[in-house]
């Protein structure tokens, strides 16, 4: 299911397929079992940017590889391929599981619930493998939680960048995002 | 003001009859179960919190998370003491209780109070702190009741392996004269996590430290929001009149005129004002803020008239424009004070022992009954304050006669 890009970067401009990152919600993106919390949005950016790494990757916890990621987006938008950057030194994640358009799974919930797709990975520092879904799932999805169960042998799971091919709708599921009470107004919750 | 899911884990085992904590170990952690409750949804009106108890037969979940007090204070009625203690099992079923909230966009927390000794290895709690830091649930552990040996270093191992930057947090509350309750507000189990905590554990912080023991007037802002808002706003009033009349006095002091009897209106005023907020108090005791309030008044009737009274002038159509009852004391007051200087400081307290005339300034109060056994008793405290003074004023002028 993987596909290599067998030409050269520079004639076309891979960068524009693999836009959707703009469209996640970055503010709400969630990881479970992170090692620093927060470090989960580090790992979405441009496609020329991947290989960059600011220092702070996605990794999971000492002794425990398993990583849950919860992606939502702006809108919903149509996913063609996924592409994952891993660790060096068998911390890559070797699968990877998908589940669309379901808030609030656990571990306990990712390891019994069927996930849509699943994919076996390899090792891909230079982020040019992508791995492709079966598109009519995947045609609208207002946000992807992805589950890593294992890694290549490494006592943690790391991960350097996720990025999505595919194309953006306009549509929006939910007209009212967040709801704040303003009973009793705290001014340190608007900094 | 973090969106929070909370349940809270309570001993309800034999060790909770100890009696170290006052009244009883487990009085204390139902207290301190109720406060925390409160501390919850008050920082966030969309927070939710759920009990469940750990000893007894066995692990039991008493309310699911709710945003409603009252079920969770209906719940801790009626809870019996008895069995062991089963920690582990406890954790679990709160992490399952709160897996299974409404509303997945909470945080979820466990809360502990371990009294018991636990009969857990150290192992089995880390295995279980490791689950719940993976799921993302802070914990936070309150050590009291029982000093077992190992039992607080197993603990701060459980937190290690569960704090996940600095979320979960231990406290450990050795017996003592401090109510559980009151160690517990000052800690960041209450003021969560140190975001400016929510102003209901900033008051009763500083209610607590001040030693009083409770809320202003004596009456919890929880229990009744009105009544308390009420009696801060007459209060604030009051005080925001006298400024006024004093700033009035001082300015009029200067010119001599009308400097008496502004004080002595606003007198008046203050002793009607404090007492409707005394006779509203269910409580039934004069605070001494308010015996404060009521001998600062009594002294500034005192001061004033002895100023500027020579220059009496009748108007005082400003001060008595509504209350024609405020008027009739005001004139009484002018008269009695042109009549003879030397017992004006007895105006006021001539006027309070008039019990007919002040029980029917009362009578025309809203919410008053001048019958009421806490309003009978004020005006005999007051009287028994003004019988000295007449006393001391009767024997000046028959000193003076003698001379």
């Amino acid at each position: 299911m993987a596909c290599m890009h067998d030409h050269s970067c520079e004639d076309h401009d891979c960068s524009s397929d693999w836009s959707l990152y703009k469209h996640i919600d970055l503010p709400k993106v969630s990881a479970l079992n992170e090692a620093i919390p927060g470090s989960v949005k580090s790992v979405f950016k441009a496609w020329e940017e991947r290989l960059l790494s600011s220092g702070d990757n996605l990794e999971s916890n000492e002794g425990d590889p398993e990583l849950l990621v919860y992606i939502p987006f702006t809108s919903d938008v149509k996913i063609k391929g996924i592409s994952i950057i891993g660790g060096a030194n068998g911390t890559s994640p070797s699968k990877m599981r998908a589940f669309i358009n379901r808030e609030g799974i656990d571990f306990s919930d990712a390891q019994s619930m069927q996930a849509v797709q699943e994919w076996d990975l390899v090792e891909n520092f230079q982020g040019v493998l992508e791995y492709q879904t079966r598109y009519s799932k995947f045609q609208s999805v207002a946000n992807i939680t992805l589950h890593f169960p294992e890694s290549f042998g490494g006592d943690t799971t790391q991960i350097q960048y996720i990025g999505f091919k595919g194309e953006a709708t306009k549509l929006k599921r939910d007209v009212v995002a967040t709801i704040v009470y303003e009973i009793t107004p705290n001014p340190s919750d608007h900094k | 003001m973090v969106l929070e899911a909370t349940m809270i884990c309570i001993d309800n085992s034999e060790w909770m009859r100890n009696g170290d904590y006052a009244p009883s170990r487990f009085q204390a952690q139902a207290d301190a179960v109720n406060l925390i409750c409160g501390a919850k949804t008050q920082s966030n009106p969309e927070n939710t919190v759920g009990v469940l108890t750990m000893a007894g037969k066995g692990v039991r979940v008493l309310v699911t998370p709710t945003s409603d007090l009252s079920k969770i204070l209906a719940c801790m009625h009626g809870l019996e003491i008895g069995g062991e203690m089963n920690l582990a099992a406890g954790i679990q079923v709160a992490q399952l209780a709160l897996k299974h909230r409404q509303n997945k966009k909470q945080q979820q927390r466990i809360i502990v109070f371990a009294g018991s000794p636990v009969k857990h290895d150290k192992k089995v709690l880390e295995l279980i702190g490791k689950k719940l830091k993976k799921n993302s649930v802070a914990l936070d552990i309150v050590d009291f009741g029982e000093e077992d040996d190992g039992k607080p270093e197993k603990l701060e191992a459980l937190l290690a392996t569960v704090n996940n930057n600095d979320s979960s947090h231990i406290v450990h509350v050795p017996s003592g004269p401090n109510a559980l309750s009151d160690v517990l507000i000052s800690t960041p189990i209450f003021t969560g996590d140190g975001e400016g905590g929510s102003g209901f554990a900033a008051a009763a912080a500083a209610a607590a430290a001040g030693g009083v023991s409770g809320f202003e007037f004596g009456v919890d802002p929880n229990l009744d929001p009105e009544l308390a808002l009420a009696l801060r706003v007459s209060m604030e009033e009051e005080r925001a009149r006298q400024e006024a009349a004093a700033k009035k006095a001082a300015e009029e002091a200067a010119k001599q005129e009308k400097g008496g009897e502004h004080p002595s209106g606003s007198q008046d005023a203050t002793m009607t004002e404090n007492t409707p907020p005394e006779a509203e108090n269910k409580k039934n005791d004069l605070t001494d803020e308010e015996n404060a309030l009521l001998q600062q008044a009594l002294a500034m009737s005192m001061d004033d008239p002895s100023t500027g009274h020579d220059l009496r002038d009748t108007d005082m159509s400003e001060a008595a424009v509504d209350d024609p009852d405020l008027a009739l004391a005001l004139q009484l007051s002018v008269q009695d004070s042109t009549k003879d200087s030397t017992s004006q400081q007895t105006d006021m307290s001539k006027l309070l022992a008039d019990q007919s005339f002040v029980s029917s300034i009362l009578a025309s109060l809203p919410g008053v009954d001048p019958n009421d056994p806490s309003v009978k008793d004020l005006l005999a405290s007051m009287q028994s304050q003004s019988e000295p003074q007449e006393k001391k004023s009767e024997d000046k002028p028959p000193k003076e006669e003698d001379k």
